[in-house]
């Protein structure tokens, strides 16, 4: 094993936990209110399905391959060529995927906060600092995560107590107005986010733990759905229609608030959520890419190609796309599709191979 | 040895380093921003020129007569600076005027929107688009018609306040009259065929030789240009429709004398319900309000349950009048949906409205109006104060 860490069931909720939410609330809801209108609320409902398939398939392989990742059970299961391609396919993935998350977490700081200050700036200080994190390894990671996601939390909460009282139920209504299907529709994007649930494979192993792994998986789904459903409500309840006129809904209602003249320019608070979490968020990807490349190349240890495959993130991040809009664009139409591909139908054909060549791992370990 | 010693010495130097170099990063060097080098815009008015150009108009705090008021007003002079300019759009006037303010424009702040009477005629709906766009801007800042020129109204020195700007938000969390944010006007704007109300501001001279701001009436907006006005009364029952009542008077008349009792109202609720029976679009308005009796000019005892039954019923009449004269004027002659009927119907009966017209349904629906109330505490006195007891009324 190259990660020596063990962490425990519970931290391994509170990192997967914000590799999911922390950038599912910046651009997803203005996306899913576009299609599912003011029936967005359900849309994660919907979504957190594709949560548990994937957390399923990777619990079942993880039970036949109890020690490794799926880099290294795609070999045994398939051969080594076509394993190592798979292998190759996955990082790929997760390699665009972090490049997307980081241009994400750029323009969003740049775009609300820091106009002037170059992209590169932003990007290369989070890529630095998540690079610290992971070659740390995985018990830093899950620390650090145990300091800030109890914060994140309390920041989130915070914003939407204050927001209560400019809340217009009545926007929920009328419910269903043109049946399911909007809502179903606004799903598609939020489930590749649920998706991402796929990095799961990379800690199960280094859980300290045999058991519980699904069992704590499932109730990160759990959390994250309650949680995305709530930030949907909300900025339904505040904004009704003008839900989807916003880049980033969620923004625009803490900005909203202002209790008796005194708690206002609540923004930086979001900000603070939003750093926090993507930090975590980008360490996590960032460590499937490390450890999977080191395993993928049968390296001793992962840590000397930590900073090198940092530069070429930030790379990644700045080059893969011209600008926002084009961000958006592809989140919409190509991500769903490529995620899918990726993160459930390759593992779930890898599992239905491993059921039908009963493939173990050799009782040795 | 020594070769460990100098790794070590490195190792050392290298955290140093470290920890001189974090805090630049950390910093934010580029957008970096003093306070001093900030002009904070508090308020904006917006108006058209002749020629069809934006004329902005801002309030920019001056700093160096900030916390004067407590140091007996020396030095610092005037407390805002108000700048005007125009140009093709308002970001291209904020251009313009930067030209002439020695410092940077700060939008952050800028908690109030004027305006101008020809630009709303011409349509408000284009230059919204800036407050929800710009990363400075605010959707909460309260959005006010003025038939006076916007600079104006910034220009103003009221005497309670620091700022017009200030005197403008103050009113609007009174919620005296209608109170409108930018975002409640997008929303507005944003319905299909659906009307907007905005507060009107107006500069009031009196008693003279004081400067001051009063909200008298409302603008209506059709399809985002302004077609009509309402005054004070009109907007009274604008507000019962929608449900915007905070707290309110209401003076009856019980003895057709000259008498009269007041009430305070501190709570009230409205609601809207919507029916479609055979075609036929109804909407039922439920007016729920619970007051105090706080003033009484007659000789009727406060306490006389029957007395109270009666001044309940001709309090619930008054409710009902003050409904339907606004009724009367928005539905059936301006025809446009102010009140939340659309909407109303939008969420109860979906279909039906999405086949509807609503421009030909909407003056057509019969409205029925339900007021009922609550008279809850006579106040601090029982009987009329200064009448003989054998002269109070139903004692």
């Amino acid at each position: 094993m190259i990660e020596k860490g063990r962490i425990s069931t519970g931290q391994m909720v509170i990192l997967l936990y914000p590799t999911v939410i922390a950038t599912a609330i910046l651009l997803v809801p203005g996306i899913t209110g576009k299609f599912a209108g003011n029936d967005m609320w359900l849309s994660p409902i919907w979504a957190s399905l594709a949560g548990c398939i994937t957390i399923l398939i990777m619990a079942q392989l993880h039970n036949r391959f109890p020690r490794q990742t799926i880099i290294q059970y795609s070999e045994e299961i398939i051969g080594k060529i076509p394993g190592k391609l798979i292998g190759f396919i996955i990082l790929f993935f997760f390699f665009h995927s972090n490049g997307l998350v980081l241009r994400e977490y750029g323009e969003f700081v740049v775009g609300n906060f820091l106009p002037t200050t170059p992209l590169v700036v932003v990007i290369g200080s989070m890529i630095f600092v998540s690079g610290l994190a992971v070659r740390g390894g995985i018990e830093v990671m899950a620390r650090s995560a145990q300091v800030f996601v109890p914060i994140v939390l309390f920041l989130f909460i915070l914003i939407v107590i204050l927001l209560i009282p400019d809340l217009e139920p009545a926007n929920l209504l009328p419910f269903f107005e043109k049946g399911l299907i909007p809502s179903l529709k606004g799903a598609i994007v939020p489930t590749t986010w649920f998706l991402q649930l796929f990095a799961i494979t990379f800690i199960l192993p280094v859980l300290k733990k045999k058991e519980g792994g699904m069992k704590w998986g499932m109730i990160t789904v759990f959390l994250i759905m309650v949680t995305l459903v709530l930030s949907n409500l909300f900025t339904m309840l505040l904004f009704g229609k003008l839900t989807p006129t916003f880049t980033y809904p969620i923004m625009e209602a803490a900005r909203y608030i202002s209790i008796a003249d005194f708690i206002q320019h609540l923004e930086s608070i979001v900000m603070a959520i939003w750093v926090s979490g993507t930090f975590i968020k980008i360490s996590v990807f960032y460590y499937v890419i490390a450890v999977g490349t080191a395993q993928l190349l049968n390296l001793q240890d992962y840590r000397p190609i930590v900073f090198p495959i940092g530069g070429l993130l930030a790379v990644m991040g700045l080059w893969t796309a011209p600008n926002l809009q084009q961000i958006q664009h592809f989140l919409i139409t190509t991500m769903p599709f490529y995620a899918v591909i990726v993160q459930i139908i390759l593992p779930l054909l890898l599992l239905i191979a491993a059921v039908i060549f009963k493939k173990n791992t050799k009782k040795i370990n | 040895m020594r070769c460990i010693i100098r790794k070590k010495t490195v190792k050392r130097m290298a955290e140093f380093l470290m920890c001189v170099i974090m805090p630049l990063i950390l910093s934010g060097c580029w957008d970096r921003i003093e306070v001093n080098d900030l002009a904070i815009v508090v308020a904006t008015g917006l108006d058209k020129t002749e020629e069809g150009e934006i004329e902005l108009s801002v309030q920019i705090v001056n700093p160096k007569s900030m916390g004067s008021k407590s140091e007996g007003g020396q030095g610092g002079g005037k407390q805002n600076t108000v700048e005007k300019t125009t140009g093709k759009t308002i970001f291209d006037a904020r251009s313009k005027l930067q030209e002439k303010v020695s410092r940077k424009l700060f939008w952050g702040h800028n908690h109030i929107i004027f305006i101008g009477k020809k630009l709303a005629e011409e349509g408000i709906r284009k230059h919204l688009d800036f407050f929800s766009r710009h990363p400075f801007t605010r959707l909460r800042a309260s959005v006010f018609m003025t038939n006076e020129k916007p600079d104006e109204l910034l220009k103003i020195e009221p005497d309670l306040e620091r700022s017009s700007a200030e005197v403008a938000k103050d009113l609007a969390m009174l919620k005296v009259g209608l109170s409108v944010t930018a975002k409640d006007l997008l929303d507005m704007l944003s319905g299909e065929k659906r009307g907007a109300a905005l507060p009107m501001i107006q500069i009031e001279r009196e008693p003279p030789n004081t400067e001051g701001l009063k909200i008298y009436g409302a603008a209506i907006f059709n399809n985002g240009k302004m077609t009509d006005q309402l005054d004070d009364k009109e907007v009274r029952g604008l507000l019962w429709i929608r449900d915007e009542i905070d707290t309110a008077s209401v003076t009856i008349n019980p003895e057709e004398g000259e008498e009269l009792i007041s009430f305070h109202i501190f709570d009230a609720t409205s609601k809207l319900i919507p029916s479609i029976e055979n075609g036929n679009w109804k909407i039922k308005i439920e007016i729920v309000s619970e007051d105090d009796i706080v003033e009484n000019e007659t000789k009727l005892d406060m306490m006389n349950p029957k007395i109270i039954e009666k001044l309940k019923e001709q309090l619930e009449k008054q409710i009902v009048e003050r409904v339907k004269l606004a009724l009367e004027i928005v539905q059936k002659e301006m025809k446009v949906d102010v009140l939340g009927f659309e909407e109303a119907f939008h969420r109860h009966y979906p279909d039906e409205w999405r086949k509807a017209n609503w421009e030909e349904v909407f003056p057509e629906i019969e409205v029925e109006v339900v007021s009922e109330v609550k008279i809850r505490r006579p106040g601090r006195s029982t009987a009329p104060q200064g009448v003989p007891e054998n002269e109070v009324i139903g004692n």
